[in-house]
């Protein structure tokens, strides 16, 4: 009961505030014409012409398989590295200060060298999304393997499991929690390195399209681009929560009794 | 051949964790015959956990050696198992009672696992609660379910870390019936470690009396009551209370020298 009213409260008032802006914007749009003011209308009408026909195929499929092929990359590798490192403590000198370094460089910084080596292709604009994004999955995958209790180390050593099960079925599902924060970060930071990937030399995308329509001064377009990154965005970072709450119901069932505040 | 060997020979084994404390086992020594219930008591901290990891090759020890039926291991040997005094932290969360009692098989068929699984539920009472998660048991359903994942491999030798600590009285008397009995029929060698003397004289063939730190056996103790052991019957025996009071005494010993300063003492 309780809960019910305090959801259905703040999801009036959101709606309520998203009319309210978009109702400011059409007002001021329809007192003050001008080409950076397009009216509410011609930009949901660009906003729809993005998702069906031939944009669909030239601005939000191609961005989409960067996104979705880099991320995918960043997540396999940042996980499937940051366990082992995280669980070997040898390694650790030997990687600790490489890992301490690359991760200040920012990935945007990596973009013209990578110009130069990928050329002005796909491979180009994957490598720097996954550039971007393996980081935070790696460093948290490194941080949630050196928290996996030790005792369960030795359990798994009772029953003589190798090294390699050991990483998958003990320290991989304890370090869950601790990647799947990494990954929500991830998320973020690759929308980001895809849309500036595309605004250099590039002929398809979201990115690019929003960049060709700014010099079209087709207005309503650029914006109509930007709330579809936004949608992307909101879409991709739904669907990751579902999937984590479905992957750790355990790990909320058993927080929940720790601090029932939640996590 | 097996029979002649005992299972398990701990043979002057020392440890130290640093140069510049007292070491936590210093030439400690006993065996445990197969088929053996062996108790081990000590005062708090002497290093009995310490113990039990050199014994299952979890730790090694700097001196001395742990045989197993007179080999030594590396890696703890197969036919081991061992129920971890902190059993909240020894079961995994994202597992249900079943898959972490499932979790020490391997190289069965489905069908095998699942009986083994069954039976080991079984044998502590837990089938009502195998689709649950460990956090959603009691304390004593917890260490149950971490009894069961420790007799489903069937081995030879259980370790058991104060396995009935912080569960409350009845359910301590229980867990004791409920792990001689299977120790029994499994015919296993059990090791159990505790700080309850009368637990030791109760459930053990022979208790091994540790000291304080540096630790090292002070004695052994043959319980040479008959089986089957009843809780009251037993426990009213003249010669139950005269082992329990030999027992009482050494600890007693042991706990003061502890508490006034590090005597080091010949044996
Ligand atoms: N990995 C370690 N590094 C350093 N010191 C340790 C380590 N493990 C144990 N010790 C020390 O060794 C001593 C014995 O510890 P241990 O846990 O074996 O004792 P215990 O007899 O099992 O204690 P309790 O009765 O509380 O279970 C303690 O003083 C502890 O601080
Ligand atoms: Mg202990």
């Amino acid at each position: 009961m309780t809960v019910r009213r305090a959801h259905s409260i703040p999801l009036l008032w959101q709606i309520g505030i998203i009319a309210g802006l978009l109702a400011i914007w059409q007002w001021a749009a329809l007192i003050h014409p001008a080409p950076y003011l397009p009216r509410v209308e011609n930009i949901v009408a660009g906003y729809v012409r993005l998702w069906h026909g031939a944009l669909l195929w030239s601005a939000i499929v191609p961005s989409m398989y960067r996104l979705g092929v880099a991320f995918l990359i960043a997540v396999l590798l940042g996980s499937t590295f940051g366990i082992t490192l995280g669980s070997l403590r040898g390694l650790d000198p030997w990687v600790r200060p490489v890992l301490e370094y690359l991760r200040f460089i920012p990935a945007v910084a990596i973009l013209p060298a990578s110009l130069l080596l990928f050329g002005a292709t796909d491979k180009m604009r994957i490598f720097v999304i996954a550039f971007g994004s393996t980081f935070p999955v790696l460093l948290a995958a490194i941080d949630g393997a050196r928290r996996v209790e030790p005792m369960l180390i030795d359990v798994a050593r009772v029953i003589r499991l190798t090294i390699a099960q050991r990483l998958v079925r003990v320290v991989l599902p304890a370090a869950l929690p601790s990647i799947f924060a990494g990954i929500r970060i991830a998320l973020s930071i690759a929308l980001v390195m895809m849309v500036i990937s595309e605004l250099i030399a590039a002929d398809d995308g979201l990115g690019f399209y929003i960049l060709r329509n700014q010099r079209l001064f087709l207005t309503e377009n650029v914006y109509a681009g930007v709330l579809a990154i936004g949608t992307i965005g909101l879409a991709l970072t739904l669907a990751l929560l579902t999937f984590e709450k479905r992957v750790l119901a355990w790990h909320h069932g058993w927080r929940g009794l720790v601090d029932p505040k939640g996590v | 051949m097996e029979t002649a060997q005992p299972i398990l020979q701990v043979d002057h084994v020392s440890k130290v964790f640093a140069p510049q404390l007292t070491p936590v086992l210093k030439g400690l020594t006993f065996k445990q015959e197969p088929g053996q219930f062996v108790a081990v008591v000590g005062p708090s901290g002497c290093g009995k956990t310490t113990l039990l990891r050199c014994i299952a090759a979890l730790a090694q020890p700097d001196e001395g050696a742990v045989l197993h039926r007179g080999q030594q291991f590396d890696d703890p040997p197969p036919w081991l198992s061992i129920v971890f005094q902190d059993y909240t932290r020894s079961l995994f969360p994202w597992l249900s009672v079943r898959k972490n009692v499932a979790f020490g098989l391997r190289d069965l068929t489905k069908n095998d696992r699942d009986e083994r699984v069954q039976a080991a539920l079984c044998a502590v009472n837990l089938e009502h609660a195998a689709d649950l998660y460990p956090w959603q048991l009691s304390g004593g359903m917890q260490q149950r379910c971490a009894l069961a994942r420790a007799i489903v491999v069937q081995p030879k030798l259980l370790l058991l870390d104060e396995p009935f600590a912080s569960v409350d009285a009845q359910t301590r008397i229980d867990l004791q019936d409920m792990v001689m009995d299977i120790c029994q029929t499994m015919s296993l060698s059990t090791l159990l470690v505790t700080h309850d003397i009368d637990e030791a004289v109760f459930m053990a063939d022979k208790v091994v009396v540790l000291s304080a730190r540096p630790t090292h056996v002070v004695e052994e103790i043959a319980i040479d009551l008959p089986r089957p052991r009843d809780q009251l019957a037993t426990k009213e025996t003249p010669e139950f209370l005269h082992l329990r009071h030999r027992v009482y005494t050494l600890v007693r010993q042991q706990a003061q020298k502890a508490a006034g300063g590090n005597v080091t003492e010949k044996v």
